[in-house]
């Protein structure tokens, strides 16, 4: 095996693969990434929960497959100068070489590595930054607790023209809508996603415009969803077990509205959230075009503020957890917040609002549920 | 041929196993016959384990068990995708394991219609681990399920027992064990009757000690220990020799399976000097710490055969006192025990037996090897 390469690509293609790769892997072959030189380099490495591989040109002149240490070949390859790099297998070892620097991989033996899955065919594509911005609205909801699996996922639903995305660690849930070109536009299909396996794929996969998507049909045997994009793909297996009924949690009519310009709202929410900790509620008063916000009681530290809003219905005092609401706050993107609320023990829906007058975005809800306070 | 034709002489497990495969291949099933989380109990040797991987297999395996296809294969050899094999060669299974796990219990089955989990010793899941895997067991995926092992029901937690199906595995008779030694191994009838009597039960153990001449050599020489005690010095001889022996067969062993385990580690994080990237050193450590829990475990695990064969002795040495010499386990050594029956009373030899068991548990409870087994050696004189 002997090829040339170029440094930044390289690095970017060790970076994606190293994504799959885990510190603890269950056997040791799995801490390497495998380079395979045939009509162009293929770099993979995977966890066996999701695997990636990037494609990259090189000058190849001499075609060979091996493994090396991945976490090795990424510091290295990083380290190097901005020079072609040149890559020689001889023996068992690999000479990198860089303008003057050189180094030497060892390889681990290739035949104690698993056989990795093949990319489902496409099921459809979209655009790769509107893919990553809507997966980072939704993964942001997803629970962080390992022992209840399905709520660390990200629910994924295909109706023809039309993906949702939703997540909910049970105290509040992310929904978004977005629609998407599918190859066969009568599909309809649902995946559960790790939250942080997605978020990273739709993160990393910007590179190019389109981003495509493979779901496996609920009858075949493959039950693997894998991304493509711009010669990167990562393919993931899918949780077991069902995301809980979330439409009917969503109201449809609101009993009071409130439009709040998000970056004053979120100023004053960090800073009367300054007295409390993560699980203190922070209390919010509604009222005659004016918000209240408090935090603290009786002897504790207190903090309140007051900001001028644009508020229709009945007073309402509600209280949330004020990390819950900055996330959310900061998801939405937009210049301003669309609060509707049905009742001080309901949850509220947060949806952006681009103008201080006008319509709310509907393809982006995110319900947060109110916390219980003694005042 | 089936996967369940492995387990010897336990019929109703296997018909209770059988019932739950077919029932879990029928989607519109009533019965209740399948369930997501089952415990598996029985003495060592009982094969519990083999009967939850069999078990496994057979949930995974397209004819619901054939034992011939890649799906049986792969998951009898621990290689099956959606089949988990957790077993340790360590001390205790500890609550960072159990947190990767659940995480990987959590794919939905890839190739089949299940995900199974097997944890083969639950007993030594230590309490934090334990009580991490309570909600996963209460309430797994759709289309996983979790199989534990244990010796008997009291080794884990009531919260794991009273989330399972539990399942009783009895110790196999002596005519099933040493049919399976002449059928399957092919060895002479007339050891393969007798080492299934000194193996007290145990399948793997009868078929050690007819195939490999070491262990019979070892068993002999720790059977001989109780012949010499005479006085205090010899008695604390006797300990030494154990000790030592234990040690040794212990130690040569795990050494050379070290280093080549490190050295493999370290290359596989790239380095073949002292220096390893960010992350490596940890995991050395780490690999470092499970191998000096394992060489412990096998010294323990020595000293706890030890201690059951000579349990098994004294059993011999009480049933010539009270007048019966028909079915000695160690009928190798019928003339020295009756010797040794006829010079003390039964009462003594039943103190004797009482001082085993509770050596044995001391030894479980992380005594120190040598004192524990000095002052056993002491009240065995």
């Amino acid at each position: 095996m002997k090829f040339v390469v170029e440094r930044d690509y390289l690095v970017d293609a060790v970076n994606w693969v190293s994504k799959s790769i885990s510190n603890r892997p269950i056997t040791t072959a799995l801490l390497g990434i495998i380079i395979d030189a045939t009509d162009e380099i293929t770099l993979s490495g995977s966890d066996l929960e999701s695997s990636a591989n990037a494609k990259l040109k090189a000058d190849i002149s001499q075609t060979g497959k091996v493994l090396v240490p991945g976490k090795l070949l990424a510091e290295i390859s990083r380290s190097l100068p901005a020079k072609p790099i040149t890559f020689t297998l001889e023996g068992t070892k690999v000479l990198v070489s860089a303008g003057s620097a050189k180094f030497t991989l060892p390889t681990l033996p290739i035949t104690e590595y698993p056989n990795l899955p093949q990319v489902p065919p496409s099921t459809g594509s979209l655009k790769s930054d509107l893919f990553a911005t809507a997966v980072t609205q939704v993964a942001i909801a997803a629970g962080k607790d390992d022992s209840l699996p399905t709520l660390t996922g990200v629910f994924v639903e295909i109706n023809k023209n039309q993906i949702t995305l939703a997540a909910t660690d049970r105290y509040r849930l992310a929904v978004r809508e977005l629609s998407w070109s599918a190859v066969d536009p009568s599909v309809e299909a649902t995946a559960l996603l790790r939250a942080r396996t997605i978020a990273d794929a739709a993160k990393s996969l910007t590179t190019s415009s389109n981003v495509s998507i493979s779901l496996a049909q609920p009858n075949s045997n493959e039950k693997l969803v894998g991304f493509v994009s711009d010669g990167k793909t990562m393919t993931s297996r899918v949780l077991d077990g069902s995301f809980p009924p979330f439409r009917h949690l969503l109201p449809s009519d609101a009993t009071a509205e409130a439009v709040i310009e998000v970056a004053p709202l979120l100023d004053s929410v960090r800073r009367v959230a300054l007295v409390t900790d993560k699980t203190v509620p922070l209390r919010l008063n509604f009222s005659n075009n004016t918000l209240q916000l408090e935090a603290g009681t009786g002897d504790e530290a207190q903090a309140s503020e007051k900001i001028d809003i644009n508020y229709k219905g009945e007073d309402i005092n509600i209280a949330f957890n004020p990390t819950f609401l900055t996330d959310g706050l900061i998801a939405l993107g937009t210049a301003f917040v669309h609060i509707s609320f049905t009742g001080a023990n309901k949850p509220a829906v947060l949806t952006g609002q681009n103008e201080a007058t006008g319509e709310f975005i509907a393809n982006y809800k995110y319900l947060l549920m109110p916390m219980r306070y003694s005042s | 041929m089936s996967v369940f034709s492995s387990l010897i002489d336990q019929t109703e497990v296997i018909k209770v196993l059988q019932e739950a495969v077919m029932a879990s291949r029928n989607n519109s099933d009533t019965t209740q016959a399948m369930t997501h989380a089952w415990l598996f109990t029985g003495p060592p040797g009982s094969g519990r384990s083999n009967a939850a991987v069999a078990f496994a297999a057979a949930l995974v395996c397209k004819e619901g068990g054939c034992s011939k296809c890649n799906d049986c294969m792969s998951t009898i050899t621990g290689s099956h995708a959606d089949v988990e094999l957790i077993k340790t060669e360590g001390l205790s299974i500890k609550i960072d394991e159990i947190r990767e796990l659940i995480s990987r219990a959590s794919w939905a089955p890839s190739v089949s219609n299940w995900r199974v989990v097997v944890i083969e010793d639950a007993d030594r899941l230590t309490d934090s681990a334990a009580n991490a895997l309570l909600k996963v067991i209460e309430e797994p995926g759709l289309r996983t399920v979790w199989l534990l092992c244990a010796p008997t029901l009291t080794d884990v937690l009531p919260t794991i027992r009273s989330r399972c199906r539990h399942l009783s595995l009895r110790t196999p008779s002596t005519k099933a064990i040493s049919n399976l030694l002449v059928t399957r191994d092919g060895v002479d009838p007339k050891v393969a009757d007798f080492v299934a009597r000194a193996s007290g039960g145990h399948i793997g153990r009868a078929r050690y000690l007819a195939t490999d001449a070491s262990a019979k050599e070892n068993r002999e020489n720790i059977l001989r220990l109780p012949f010499m005690l005479k006085d205090i010095a010899s008695a604390f001889t006797a300990a030494q020799v154990l000790v030592e022996s234990a040690k040794k067969e212990a130690l040569t062993d795990s050494e050379k399976k070290d280093e080549v385990e490190i050295s493999k580690l370290k290359q596989a994080w790239g380095s073949t000097g002292s220096k390893l990237v960010a992350g490596g050193s940890k995991a050395i450590k780490e690999l470092e710490k499970e191998q000096k829990s394992r060489s412990t475990r096998m010294v323990r695990d020595y000293l706890d055969r030890a201690l059951l064969d000579l349990a098994t002795l004294y059993r011999d040495i009480l049933l010539v006192q009270s007048g019966s010499t028909d079915s000695l386990i160690n009928q190798d050594l019928t003339d020295q025990i009756k010797k040794l029956a006829a010079s003390q009373s039964p009462e003594k030899t039943l103190k004797k037996i009482e001082a085993i068991l509770k050596a044995r548990i001391n030894l479980a409870q992380n005594a120190a090897p040598l004192l524990l087994i000095e002052a056993l050696m002491c009240e065995l004189r």
